[in-house]
């Protein structure tokens, strides 16, 4: 799990992207620890938005996951 | 099994919830309501007022004047928003495009959904509704209420946002409509503590289940909706807060083929309650039918005169499996062929009634027209019991989405994945095996691939032998 989370937050602090579909953050996981599980990635994804490190981006349609503090705001634009 | 809610509800007393007095709620006149202008012109808006249908423009000033007379620590938002959001919405009709922005971060604390955040692109011209956020609120299963209930939220939501709401969606949620950023958790925290209703879904995850009215008024109800739809919201929590799907997936449920949820429609999954057993009869009722004793249709057409009742006419040569007959005064059904279309059944409620073996026939794929074109659900199951725990159906689901979730594109629905990799495919990751009844039209690819274990011997073959009948 923590290593998992740390994997998670490497890739959005490298990114060139400030919002990331679920998708590409499993992907990015998987590169690194090939043997995690979606249901794993979620469940540290969701540890880390309780935490605070992650926030949802939301355009009602769908949903987005992004760094707090990094790239985007409360502002839509 | 008679409904049971997983934790002990409490009765919720407007008495003891109530945020206004019965002045502050009848706080004008209808005489003051024709006098009364808002603070924008809005001419194009009022034309939607003069149509036959009651229109949101008509409530929408009610609502405004009503903030107009509260006083000013009666409400925690400004008391302009209803007025300028119609204010707004004129200067979309001249300017032939919407003032909305979409989307951001906004939302309650854990929850990847529920809140849709929502901006003026114009504040300086409407500054209320700079920040004008949408609360989807978990509807009750059928969206049965009391009225200890809905005024209790109606008080919350004058009290913590516009007033404004929408019952219902077309997800089934009731949509608050309109409250600043600082005042989700709170009213988050007063519905969920106070009222015990949670928010729905929004975004790439599990959207509020839905269920039409089943078997709390509805005779033909094959399952019990409401229980199965009541515990799919629950046991799928963690799917309805926390996005992770590719796209929105949506379960409706209903009660029969009438499908007045119209799942079939609507919904990534639709389950449409059924039987496989026989129609039941009532060769005595028939007769009262036939004797024109029974109205048709529970006299449900009776507003215009249509003759006598002819059951072959209006019942026998209608079946589309045409799988009914009159012999001898008895109505007989080939139940084989019958197609459960529910008209024969509607038309002779006290005479017909669906069997008893019930159970569910789930379909997939339904979606509207946003990135291909809008289709049906397939039907994929053609027949599952549907009784609670539901683990038969819980498993069947978490097989489509565990396919769907490793294949699926980003925003990629349930049945565009299915088109992509077709029907076959499908099939293959549910483990089912293909029926006539999932064909829609007739073959349109010419081509048929055989799998290795589908041909005897497989691809492996003796050259040797093969040579010595063959020549190079
Ligand atoms: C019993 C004998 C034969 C059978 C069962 C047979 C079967 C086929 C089949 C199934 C196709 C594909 C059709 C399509 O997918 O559109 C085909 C195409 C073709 N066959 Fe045969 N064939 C036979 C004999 C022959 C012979 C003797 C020749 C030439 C001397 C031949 C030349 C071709 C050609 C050129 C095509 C391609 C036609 C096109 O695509 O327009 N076939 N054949
Ligand atoms: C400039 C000359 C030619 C042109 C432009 C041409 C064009 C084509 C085209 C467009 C196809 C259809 C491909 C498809 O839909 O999959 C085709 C198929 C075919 N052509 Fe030609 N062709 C030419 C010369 C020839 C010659 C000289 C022969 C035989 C001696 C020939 C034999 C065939 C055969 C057997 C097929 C069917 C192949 C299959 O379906 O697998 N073609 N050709
Ligand atoms: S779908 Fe069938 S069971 Fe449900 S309310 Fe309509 S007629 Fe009744
Ligand atoms: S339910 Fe429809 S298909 Fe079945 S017997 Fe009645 S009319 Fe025919």
């Amino acid at each position: 799990m923590e290593e998992i989370k740390k994997a998670i937050v490497e890739f959005a602090e490298s990114s060139k992207k400030t919002k990331f579909y679920f998708k590409d953050i499993e992907k990015a996981v998987q590169k690194k620890i090939p043997d995690a599980k979606a249901r794993e990635i979620k469940k540290a994804c969701t540890a880390l938005i309780n935490e605070g490190t992650l926030i949802y981006f939301s355009t009602g349609s769908s949903t987005m996951y992004g760094l707090k503090g990094r790239g985007i705001t409360e502002d839509p634009s | 099994m008679a409904f049971e809610p997983k934790e002990p509800q409490k009765e919720i007393k407007y008495q003891e919830l109530r945020i206004y007095s019965d002045e502050e709620l009848n706080n004008y006149t209808e005489e003051e309501l024709k006098q009364f202008k808002i603070k924008h012109d809005i001419p194009d808006v009022e034309e939607l007022e003069k149509g036959p249908w009651p229109s949101f423009v008509a409530d929408a000033k009610r609502e405004a004047l009503r903030r107009r007379k509260l006083a000013d620590d009666r409400m925690l938002i400004d008391r302009d928003v209803v007025e300028d959001m119609l204010g707004q919405l004129q200067l979309s009709f001249d300017d032939g495009e919407t003032h909305w922005k979409h989307g951001g971060i906004v939302g309650v604390f854990g929850y990847g959904g529920g809140v849709i955040g929502r901006y003026s692109d114009v504040p300086e011209k409407f500054p209320s509704i700079t920040a004008f956020h949408t609360l989807r609120v978990n509807q009750p299963a059928s969206k049965f209420y009391n009225t200890d209930f809905l005024r209790s939220l109606c008080d919350l939501w004058e009290y913590r946002g516009s007033g404004l709401l929408n019952m219902h969606g077309s997800t089934g949620d009731i949509i608050l409509l309109g409250t600043t950023t600082e005042q989700l958790e709170p009213i988050f925290y007063e519905l969920t503590h106070e009222l015990q209703q949670d928010l729905g879904g929004s975004g790439s995850n599990l959207r509020t289940p839905s269920c039409c009215i089943g078997k709390a008024r509805c005779e033909f109800a094959c399952i019990d909706t409401q229980d199965l739809c009541y515990e799919l919201t629950t046991y799928y929590q963690d799917e309805l807060h926390r996005p992770a799907f590719p796209y929105k997936f949506k379960f409706k449920i209903d009660g029969c083929p009438n499908g007045c949820v119209a799942s079939i429609a609507r919904a990534d999954m639709s389950f449409i309650g059924t039987w496989r057993d026989e129609i039941r009869i009532d060769q005595e009722a028939v007769k009262a039918y036939m004797a024109g004793e029974i109205e048709p249709n529970a006299g449900a057409h009776k507003g215009r005169d249509w003759g006598k009742f002819d059951i072959q006419k209006e019942v026998i040569d209608l079946c589309p499996a045409q799988c009914m007959e009159l012999d001898n005064g008895e109505l007989k059904i080939n139940n084989q062929e019958c197609v459960r279309c529910m008209h024969c059944i509607n038309v002779m409620p006290r005479a017909l009634k669906p069997g008893k073996d019930t159970g569910v026939t789930i379909l997939c794929g339904a979606k509207a027209p946003i990135l291909e074109g809008a289709q049906m659900s397939t039907m994929i199951v053609p027949f599952m019991k549907a009784e609670p725990p539901y683990d038969n159906i819980k498993e069947f689901i978490e097989k489509v989405w565990e396919w769907w979730m490793e294949e699926g594109k980003n925003r990629e629905r349930l049945g565009e994945l299915i088109q992509r990799f077709g029907l076959p495919k499908f099939l293959e990751v549910v483990g089912l095996p293909p029926a006539p009844q999932m064909v829609k039209i007739p073959r349109e690819n010419p081509y048929i691939f055989w799998k290795e274990e589908d041909v005897p011997g497989g691809w492996d073959r003796d050259i040797k032998d093969y040579r010595a009948r063959h020549k190079r």
